[in-house]
């Protein structure tokens, strides 16, 4: 029992390992938000003016928003008007090659082990890297090309493809949306853009990282990946950001559109800075993830490793409008210290004969709070939809809690669903069993962690699996081995 | 908050308060009432944007011309109507009152059971000591309303360490041609070693129009047992809104079984059984039966408050026609409630296509060393199932009926009264439609 105790200090009060600055001069935008801002903004990234409008469109309706008051923890009083809007890295010029990036850049990427130069492209990931919100450098992009994918920052696909961003950009996700997504569409400073075409099954990973790096930047990507009539993707998304002692707001959209027999999978390693462990600092993450599955047989899978942020509130989200379409949701979110966790799923199912399946993990340690919040809606032309949903909780330590909140609407009755949950710590007779065998406490609890979210890192494609399970270790350091 | 004022009911509900102040009542029982106004002042009547009532209107059924308090007719009703509330072959102490009224019983109670109204008990030490204990009215504006101006109700008590030989069987008449809006409020002491069991029956006579905001404290001593059945069975056009509060001592057995039956346009319960001390039991079980507009929303609420508590819940929905089934089960499990047990499950059946359900089970937990777990479906009758009884010559109405009684079976078999399984068997299979 008391070597017990002292594991679970010491995974409570572990610090974060990825934590360090990068000095690089940004070209920062005075704090605060109003129409002159956004008209700043927009003209900074030379946009044609049917984007300016829809951002002021983002505006209003984002003056008219109120803060949500539903979730499972105190909502921190965000000043809207102390975050600057936008910040680029400042040498500006056109890169040709890798040798022109800043070299305490690529340092960077190095640490975070983003495999972007010659060498590392072995790896066969095609990185866009976005690096405080202007894309750097894009690579593979040649082979994409071929393929009629395209591949790139939000920015160059506004002025390259305006057609496709204007016609699907607010169409999952609109910009009343919430405060947050509203606030993303009125300032959002860059993402990504992904258009498979028909029939084409992209031959890589397609993979992001996110950094926040300038202090007192608020990040807001918006991501829009559409996969055309039988086509498909998996997209990697991952971050990890610098610790400082200000908190720091992200407020990213993503949204995705599958076409019929198209299959999107949409996969995200989640390790920015969760605070110091008195809770002081960290990113407060509202994300607005949402797909859609518009045409027949369509699927879409989300799968998240959520470790990092002082608050994450997140619900990706599917609707399942296509006949037939499928659905999936796999999670873990493993909160410590003082973190907040408010996170799970929404599975709208409108089409006939679709299907949806809902894990989620939850690890709780120290002070922290978990909680799931989902919903799962079939409507009443959705005959015989199907949810199976299950969300576990393991709680380490006798501070924390785990909370679930399933909603299960049905106006259907061929519909067939289920949902479970359980919430338990780690049992004393499963430490034991496994010591008589001779494995420590230690390596037991890591044996028993990694066996309870198997289910959902197995959804990760490889090289990310071991990237999650590397931050698993580090989250739960002194007990998984 | 929300504006009232376009509710009649509410200013009226006001002014009854002004006069109830004039009343002469035990200054205890006149403070609680005048707190719980203020609550119930500063949340009004619940609307959708109320979490907690998302998916339950009650505004829409509050637009009528309402009868309230001292205007709510109180006469007996001819003993008819309670053959409404018979159930066949039981033998109970039967105990009745006519829109919260408590009505003189036939058949004396034994010496050990006392069941007085609320105002001849109100100088009573329990009365004063349970009254507005166990109720917690900030989030229950329903609760505080009721608090704030109850008329009637009455106040039972079982003696310590005694039993009775036969349930007591309460039956709660309804009757109003014209709108009323009733509001009993009761509360049940059961002494340390008792053991009881109370069934509840809600009926109405036809054409009866009321709304009711009960509210019925329960009180389980050291090593008490409560088995309470409440069967809601009345008309139509009734409204109920029952909330039953249960305060538990240890090694106390609290087990509920509430079965809501086709009648009342809306059914609203809110059972928060509160788990105060050690090692005590709480079985929740409910079954609710829902046809042409009803909506039946049954909402729960056990709180482990301390250690080496068990709790169980079991509730199970049939849904036709055009009913809406709402559940929402909470379990909190608080810090110092380690080696808690609490399970919690939800099943529920769509039998046609305009049939609704919204289920919300809930587990907040704040304690490590806990087995918690809830699970919940929504289906429907299986085809395999309803062929391998067809093709033994069973109809398809007798093979409905019985898979519908087999999904039932988990919380009927758990009734204690082979008489009361038998008559809510016969009810289930009573409403199960023709065809499809």
């Amino acid at each position: 029992m008391e070597k017990e105790n002292q594991l679970l200090e010491e995974i409570a009060n572990s610090e974060y390992e990825y934590g360090f600055v990068t000095n690089i001069e940004t070209d920062k935008l005075p704090e605060g938000l109003n129409e002159d801002t956004i008209r700043f903004i927009s003209a900074k990234k030379q946009e044609p003016e049917w984007l300016l409008e829809y951002r002021l469109k983002g505006y209003q309706a984002f003056l008219r928003s109120k803060m949500p008051e539903w979730q499972n923890f105190k909502m921190p009083d965000i000043d809207f008007q102390a975050i600057s809007y936008y910040a680029e890295p400042k040498p500006k010029k056109q890169l040709q090659s890798l040798d022109e990036v800043d070299p305490e850049l690529l340092e960077t990427f190095e640490k975070l082990g983003i495999p972007l130069n010659e060498q590392k492209l072995l790896a066969g990931v095609a990185v866009d890297a976005v690096f405080d919100s202007v894309s750097i450098a894009t690579t593979y992009k040649g082979k994409l090309k071929e393929l009629g994918i395209i591949f790139c920052s939000f920015s160059e696909a506004v002025k390259e493809h305006p057609e496709l961003v204007k016609k699907y950009m607010g169409s999952v996700v609109p910009h009343s949306d919430n405060i947050f997504a509203s606030l993303n569409t009125a300032a959002f400073s860059d993402g990504s853009f992904v258009y498979i075409p028909k029939g084409v099954r992209c031959p890589m990973e397609l993979s992001t990282y996110f950094r926040i790096n300038a202090q007192n930047t608020g990040q807001f990507e918006r991501t829009l990946i559409i996969a055309d009539e039988g086509s498909y993707v998996s997209y990697l998304e991952g971050c990890t950001a610098p610790r400082r002692d200000e908190n720091q707001l992200h407020a990213a959209v993503v949204e995705l559109i599958a076409m019929e027999g198209a299959e999107i999978k949409y996969s995200t390693v989640q390790n920015w800075y969760p605070g110091d462990k008195d809770g002081k600092g960290g990113i407060y993450n509202f994300v607005t993830k949402r797909g859609i599955c518009k045409g027949r047989k369509s699927r879409i899978s989300w799968t998240q490793v959520e470790t990092g942020s002082a608050i994450t509130w997140k619900y990706p989200s599917v609707i399942l409008q296509g006949d037939d379409s499928e659905a999936e949701f796999y999670s873990v979110a493993v909160t410590k210290n003082k973190q907040l966790a408010d996170t799970g799923t929404k599975m709208m199912h409108l089409g006939k004969n679709t299907k949806s399946r809902i894990i989620s993990k939850g690890i709780s340690a120290g002070h922290s709070h978990n909680s799931y919040r989902g919903l799962v809606y079939v409507g009443p032309k959705a005959d015989y939809a199907r949810n199976f949903t299950q969300c576990d909780s393991l709680l380490l330590g006798d501070r924390c809690g785990a909370h679930t909140f399933p909603y299960i609407e049905t106006k259907n009755k061929t519909a067939t669903i289920e949902h479970e949950a359980t919430t338990s710590k780690i049992g004393e007779d499963q430490v034991f069993y496994l010591n008589q065998r001779g494995i420590d406490d230690e390596k037991a609890v890591a044996l028993i962690v990694n066996g309870y979210v198997r289910d959902v890192i197995n959804q990760l494609p490889m090289e990310f699996a071991v990237e999650a399970q590397k931050l698993l270790a580090i989250s739960l350091e002194g007990s998984v081995g | 908050m929300t504006p009232q004022v376009t509710l009649p009911i509410y200013d009226d509900l006001l002014k009854d308060f002004s006069k109830l102040e004039m009343k002469a009542e035990h200054e205890q029982i006149r403070q609680k009432r005048r707190n719980a106004l203020e609550v119930f002042k500063r949340t009004g009547f619940p609307t959708r944007k109320h979490e907690d009532w998302k998916y339950t209107a009650v505004t829409p059924y509050l637009q009528a011309n309402f009868r309230t308090n001292g205007s709510v007719p109180i006469a007996p009703v001819a003993v008819d109507y309670l053959k409404l509330a018979a159930i066949p072959g039981l033998d109970c102490y039967r105990v009745v009152t006519v829109n919260g009224v408590l009505q003189p019983t036939e058949v004396a109670l034994p010496s050990n059971v006392k069941i007085r109204s609320m105002a001849e008990a109100q100088e009573d030490a329990g009365l004063l000591k349970h009254f507005g204990s166990v109720s917690v009215l900030d989030k229950a504006p329903f609760a505080a309303l009721n608090t704030a101006l109850f008329a009637h109700g009455f106040f039972l008590e079982m003696d310590a360490n005694t039993s009775l030989d036969k349930p007591i069987h309460l039956v709660q008449v309804l009757s109003s041609d014209a709108h009323a809006f009733v509001q009993p409020r009761n509360l049940v002491v059961i002494h340390a070693g008792a053991n009881a069991t109370l069934i509840e029956s809600v009926v109405s006579t036809p054409g009866t129009k009321v709304f009711v905001n009960s509210v019925t404290e329960v009180v389980l001593k050291e090593n008490a047992q409560l088995q309470h059945y409440v069967l809601q069975m009345a008309e139509k056009e009734t409204q109920l809104i029952q909330q039953n509060d249960v305060s538990q001592s240890m090694h106390s057995l609290y087990s509920n079984y509430t079965f809501s039956l086709p009648g009342s346009s809306l059914i609203r319960n809110n059972l928060n059984v509160a788990l105060d001390a050690q090692q005590t039991e709480t079985h929740l079980y409910g079954l609710y039966l829902g046809t042409g507009n009803q909506l039946i929303d049954n909402h729960s609420l056990v709180d482990h408050k301390m250690p080496h508590c068990n709790s169980n819940e079991m509730y199970k929905g049939v849904l036709m026609d055009r009913a809406t089934g709402v559940f929402n089960g909470k379990v909190f499990v608080q810090q110092d409630a380690q080696k808690t047990n609490a399970f919690q499950q939800n099943n529920n059946l769509l039998l046609s296509d305009e049939a609704t359900i919204n289920s919300k089970p809930q587990l907040e937990i704040f304690a490590d060393d806990v087995k918690c777990s809830h699970g919940s479906t929504v289906g429907q009758l299986s085809k395999e199932s309803m062929f391998y009884l067809q093709s033994r010559g069973i109809s398809e109405q007798s093979a409905r009926a019985m898979l519908v009684n087999a999904f039932a079976f988990d919380v009927t078999e758990k009734i204690g009264i082979p008489q009361l399984e038998k008559f809510i068997n016969h009810k289930i299979t009573a409403h199960i439609p023709a065809l499809n």
